[in-house]
């Protein structure tokens, strides 16, 4: 355990530099999330926004710095299941396969432990109904998935990460695909999932409008992280385009980072 | 001794008892006497291989049942060279082996599936084509034997090693198959709960390299691929969930088999063709009944 690991504390990165490929994608980016904070990560295409994602998950391994979940390592085993994965639901999961909401919720409490021989306990079915319906697909429980809408699908994935009961949930551009009636109510389980169940949330878009409506605090990542802050003192989406190239220095909450010289 | 016997000592009795209500001429042969193997091997073989299909079909991995299988003949070719008279466990070693390397390939991305399987399907059927022929003309293989199924032939030796592959892959699956299904539909989410994708992955080609193997004997080498995916390919077609899917894969799969086995006794014809023949007739029956039957009596759904 590590000096900086604070209680509050669900994820500290420190100066991480990560390549892909032999390129160096993210360098020296150094971010806190705190117990119950909603964070957008947003940034455009090849800023590195996925590659931080598996950094957190601990699919890609650090060249520098260091990341830590829950004051540990991304996946040791005082950590592992403690993270819920949410990918993009309309092109993660495969096409050619029946399987009913349901049976995708309960692959969401398999764990290391129980892998192989899982009993479905009372507790086990509570958690997958309580899954249901914090997602809101209770009557949609035994719908094959591929007869969902887009944002149905993604609720159901949602689903299987609250199942695992993690704290820590990461989405990875979860309003892909999805209706914008749908993309409202996506947006506000996220927000009662953050307010009343507890959950601290990460989650990647590039949809600015979309980050901006729900989360407390964003970061922009191109080049580094060019803003770092609360949502409401994002500056004009004008502004944020005059300052792709800057450099950023070091990361201060709250202003952005006049890099450079 | 083996595990075959035990398990016909059991299952004999009960089929010798049905025996006088089958129909047909020499279909009554298989459950009394003469074929008991036969049939006992060929449902052991439909219920692993449609357990087993059901995952291939959804991990895209179908045609590994087809190339494991020439994988496991150019094993065959070997065993008989070195004069060994179980030769299918030659078999076993080859494909297993080759199992594990089209694994290991797709997961560091050195080769795509579909080329990696077909470099070991080539590779190594050739390989012991090579080996026997060089090995001086004095040995002859059967080799439609093994293309083409020879499942009237299963002797004590085979019912063993079929017997045993399939009590340990059914249960290595029910015991995997939570995972497995968690790893198919989204690697990473599996990853990040904590179930090993890599250790299940190659276990399951493992067992897949296992339970081709003991089919090779009972539908041969071309056919493998008709029980491995044509029962779990239609189950799909009426399946609502995985598990429903997993249930009519077993009852096309089965189905076949008898209707198969009884077709082919009746008509003196190639056991395994004939089981493929009405695996893949179901198949299509099934569909077209999906496709155009069922939107007729319900004009108003589409």
């Amino acid at each position: 355990m590590s000096e900086k690991y604070s209680e509050d504390s669900i994820l500290t990165i420190r100066n991480l530099s990560v390549s892909r490929s032999g390129e160096e994608v993210l360098e020296s980016i150094s971010i806190d999330i705190r117990r119950g904070e909603f964070v957008g990560l947003v940034g455009p295409n090849g800023s590195g926004k996925t590659t931080l994602l598996l950094a957190i998950l601990g699919i890609l391994r650090p060249m520098g710095g260091e990341v830590l979940v829950f004051g540990h390592v991304p996946a040791c085993k005082h950590n592992l299941g403690m993270v819920g994965w949410v990918p993009q639901a309309a092109t993660q999961l495969p096409k050619n396969i029946h399987i009913t909401v349901r049976e995708l919720i309960r692959l969401g409490t398999l764990n290391q432990d129980n892998f192989l021989w899982r009993l479905m306990t009372p507790d086990i079915r509570e958690r997958i109904d309580r899954s249901l319906e914090m997602v809101g697909l209770t009557e949609m429980a035994d719908a094959d998935l591929s007869s969902l809408s887009g944002g149905q699908l993604q609720r159901a994935v949602i689903g299987r990460a609250l199942a695992s009961d993690s704290e820590f949930i990461l989405l990875d551009e979860p309003l892909v695909g999805v209706d914008r009636a749908s993309r409202n109510s996506l947006l506000r389980l996220l927000d009662d999932l953050c307010h009343n169940h507890g959950k601290t949330i990460l989650m990647v878009s590039h949809d600015l409008a979309a980050v901006t409506q729900t989360t407390h605090r964003i970061i922009y990542l191109e080049g580094g992280i060019q803003y770092d802050g609360p949502t409401e003192e994002l500056p004009e989406l004008s502004e944020l385009a005059n300052l792709r190239g800057i450099e950023h220095v070091h990361s201060v909450h709250g202003e952005w980072h006049k890099g450079g010289k | 001794m083996g595990t075959g016997s035990a398990l016909m000592s059991v299952v004999s009795p009960f089929l010798e008892s049905i025996a006088p209500f089958v129909p047909g001429e020499t279909f009554p042969h298989y459950f009394s006497g003469l074929f008991q193997n036969a049939l006992v091997a060929s449902v052991l073989v439909t219920i692993v291989a449609g357990f087993l299909g059901s995952f291939l079909l959804v991990r895209n991995l179908s045609l590994i049942g087809d190339g494991l299988a020439h994988v496991s003949f150019g094993g065959i070719c070997v065993g008989i060279v070195l004069g060994s008279s179980s030769p299918l466990w030659f078999a076993l070693v080859f494909s297993t082996i080759a199992a594990i390397l089209i694994f290991e390939m797709q997961r560091v991305e050195i080769l795509t599936g579909d080329a990696s399987i077909a470099i070991f399907l080539t590779g190594f059927l050739a390989f012991g084509l090579l080996v026997l022929r060089l090995s001086g003309g004095g040995i002859s293989i059967d080799v439609e034997g093994y293309l083409f199924g020879s499942v009237n032939l299963t002797s004590e030796k085979d019912l063993d090693l079929i017997v045993y592959i399939s009590v340990v892959s059914i249960i290595s699956l029910s015991l995997i198959q939570n995972g497995l299904l968690a790893v198919t539909i989204d690697p990473l989410a599996a990853t990040v709960q904590g179930i090993p994708a890599r250790g299940l992955g190659l276990f399951f080609s493992v067992i897949t390299a296992a339970v081709v193997v003991s089919m090779v004997q009972v539908v041969g080498t071309l056919l493998v691929t008709a029980l491995l995916v044509t029962p779990a390919a239609t189950s799909q077609l009426v399946g609502k969930s995985f598990r429903s899917c997993l249930i009519w894969t077993q009852v096309f799969g089965l189905t076949s088999v008898i209707i198969g086995i009884y077709l082919s006794a009746e008509m003196v014809a190639p056991t395994g063709s004939m089981i493929a023949v009405v695996a893949a007739s179901i198949f299509a029956v099934v569909g077209i009944y999906q496709s155009l039957v069922i939107p007729l009596l319900k004009p108003g759904d589409n």
